[in-house]
């Protein structure tokens, strides 16, 4: 379980995440959404270690992670995607997934490199490697250099290589933008199969069809503060947020349309209309 | 499991090379070690340059070519290692350690600097790491020209002893073939280790994205430090047997110069590619001296080869994927 705790991050004057305390449970899968400029990067940014909150407490499991180092939140539990792919272009599918498994351990690195007892528990965490590769059906590239493969076959890469290390809590930034109907589909199906009774899973995502059909809860954003928590029907009867974000009717299936589009490099503005700039 | 993935798995199972294969790396250093008698000195005394930049290459090829980082003061390790033996085995202080305890030492001193170096910088990157390291080549030069009390300045340092190993009393480049030869397949042993080890596939997340690697749980400045220091160590060595080769030191031949010359045998080689540094090595040194007639031009011809490598073949004469990895699953397909 993810535990945010009155968390506060401040740029200056601007408040960009205003006490914000939301549980995010195992077993279930979580949106966050909002319009941007709400706080969701902001607050993805600060979970995975790229911000330092301001004032809070983010807890993994009753473990505060707030003032560790991202390497040290990473084998803490928590692993993530990134909105635009970060995958290690050169380096083969497998390696990608063998990175995330790499042990922390000062003296089982140095046990690797000098070969004591190395080979069996490499040998392990490779065959661990494929099978994930396998579940998300990727085996057959496994050897392929990670920048070779098509867009949405990365996405799924960057997924298998969070979900390798078998984290308790998930973060997804944005995992469909950018793919189209089927491979959002695929996605799709891919991120339910990982519902299971330890992980925590995050989702940040502008695709409102995607979110309303996955998500077990919502939590909704709005100028830094937390507007709304509750299933997809609540949410989306709920009047504030009609109002805050979705709006008219229509904006929803702009708001996805949008997502569709894009290829990350167009944003969804709060005044709802569609602004395209360069990453 | 689909037959894909037992397919994929065979694959792994191919990459891991057997020890057969492995002693298979062997058979050129002693192919080397059994024609080096028929050499006169001259020739000789340029494949031990070759097997000196060689070590040295795969020493800077752990920073730069693995971990990606551009690290232009090398020299300054390859100093630390030559000092030490001037000064541990000369009669500059009085002191003769042996040859085997200095070597030790001299590499030891320069992992240290090369962490203590990295402890501050590592948070640079790209063109930033760049300077700051040249700057540091620099500072150990100017330091050893400076410090005449211990260096002697820039008159360096003479009548250092000849190293004995094992009784035998090495001389002549012959001598220094073998040894150099024994030492350069060890470094390749050693670095070849940490490339396919944990620690190599953390270099590599580092290089390919450091932000990425983090969030993988990788600890990237003790990665990055670990390569400083490993390939400051190597340097060290390197150092240690050149200040025993010539038997006389200065800063002159620690310039800046001598940390690009380096940089060259990689990238003109083949960046992350071991068989490309060792390939670089033999090209930096053989093709000068074939030109010594047209020596004016050393640096106009160095920078021409350069820009025709850039330009040709950017990853260098070797890519990286044709490394010792890539002919072992080739010597495993068989």
């Amino acid at each position: 379980m993810l535990f945010f705790e009155n968390v506060q991050k401040r740029f200056g004057a601007l408040v960009a995440v205003q006490d914000v305390s939301l549980s995010i449970p195992a077993g279930l899968i979580t949106s966050i959404i909002g319009p941007n400029g709400a706080g969701k990067s902001t607050l993805v940014n600060m979970v995975a270690g790229s911000y330092r909150v301001s004032a809070g407490r983010i807890l993994l499991d009753g473990v505060p992670i707030q003032s560790l180092p991202k390497h040290r939140i990473a084998h803490a539990g928590l692993r993530r995607t990134y909105q635009n792919i970060r995958l290690f272009d050169g380096l083969s599918v497998l390696q990608n997934l063998e990175v995330a498994v790499l042990p922390g351990a000062l003296g089982t690195v140095l046990a690797d490199v000098l070969g004591i007892r190395a080979t069996d528990s490499r040998r392990i965490r490779r065959a661990h490697c494929l099978a994930t590769l396998d579940r998300f059906g990727l085996a057959g590239l496994a050897d392929r250099p990670a920048a070779s493969l098509s867009y949405g076959n990365q996405k799924l890469v960057e997924l298998a290589r969070a979900v390798v290390a078998q984290p308790r809590a998930l973060l997804l930034d944005e995992p469909a933008a950018g793919l189209n109907h089927a491979e959002t589909d695929t996605l799709r199906r891919h991120i339910e199969a990982l519902r299971g009774p330890d992980l925590a899973i995050v989702v940040i995502e502008h695709d409102m069809t995607l979110v309303m059909a996955m998500s077990d809860r919502i939590c909704v954003l709005h100028r830094g503060r937390k507007l709304a928590e509750g299933a997809p029907a609540e949410i989306q009867a709920h009047p504030e947020v009609q109002e805050a974000y979705l709006g008219d009717p229509g904006a929803t299936h702009a708001i996805a349309a949008a997502a569709h589009a894009r290829r990350n490099q167009v944003r969804v503005r709060a005044d709802r209309s569609v602004a395209w700039h360069r990453a | 499991m689909t037959s894909e993935t037992r397919s994929a798995l065979s694959i792994v199972r191919l990459r891991r090379p057997r020890l057969s294969r492995k002693l298979l790396l062997l058979a050129p250093p002693v192919l080397a070690g059994a024609l080096a008698p028929l050499f006169a000195a001259y020739p000789l005394r340029i494949f031990d340059l070759v097997l000196i930049y060689a070590m040295l290459g795969m020493g800077l090829n752990i920073v730069i070519g693995y971990a990606g980082l551009l690290d232009l003061g090398f020299v300054a390790f390859y100093a630390i290692g030559a000092y030490t033996y001037a000064l541990l085995a000369s009669g500059q202080f009085g002191i003769h350690l042996p040859f085997l305890v200095v070597l030790p030492v001299g590499g030891a001193l320069a992992g240290f600097a090369g962490v203590l170096l990295g402890i501050p910088v590592l948070r640079l990157r790209g063109d930033y790491l760049a300077m700051v390291t040249l700057g540091f080549g620099e500072i150990v030069r100017i330091l050893l020209n400076n410090l005449d009390v211990l260096t002697n300045g820039p008159q360096g340092v003479t009548r250092i002893d000849p190293p004995a190993l094992f009784g035998v009393s090495l001389v002549s480049p012959l001598h220094f073939a073998y040894l150099l030869l024994v030492m350069a397949t060890l470094v390749f042993a050693i670095v070849w280790r940490l490339e396919t080890s944990a620690l190599g596939l953390a270099w590599a997340a580092v290089r390919e994205d450091q932000d990425a690697a983090r969030g993988c749980g990788i600890d990237a400045t003790r990665a990055k430090l670990f390569a400083f220091g490993t390939s400051a160590t190597i340097g060290g060595l390197a150092g240690v047997v050149f200040a025993a080769m010539q038997l006389f030191v200065s800063p002159e031949s620690f310039t800046f110069w001598e940390s690009l010359v380096v940089v060259l045998v990689i990238v003109v080689g083949g960046l992350g590619n071991l068989f490309g540094v060792i390939l670089g090595a033999a090209l930096m040194m053989i093709v000068p001296e074939l030109l010594r007639a047209y020596e004016d031009y050393r640096l106009l011809l160095y920078g021409l080869a350069l820009v025709i490598v850039i330009l040709l073949r950017p990853e260098g004469l070797l890519p990286r994927r044709y490394g010792p990895g890539w002919l072992f699953a080739r010597l495993g397909a068989r």
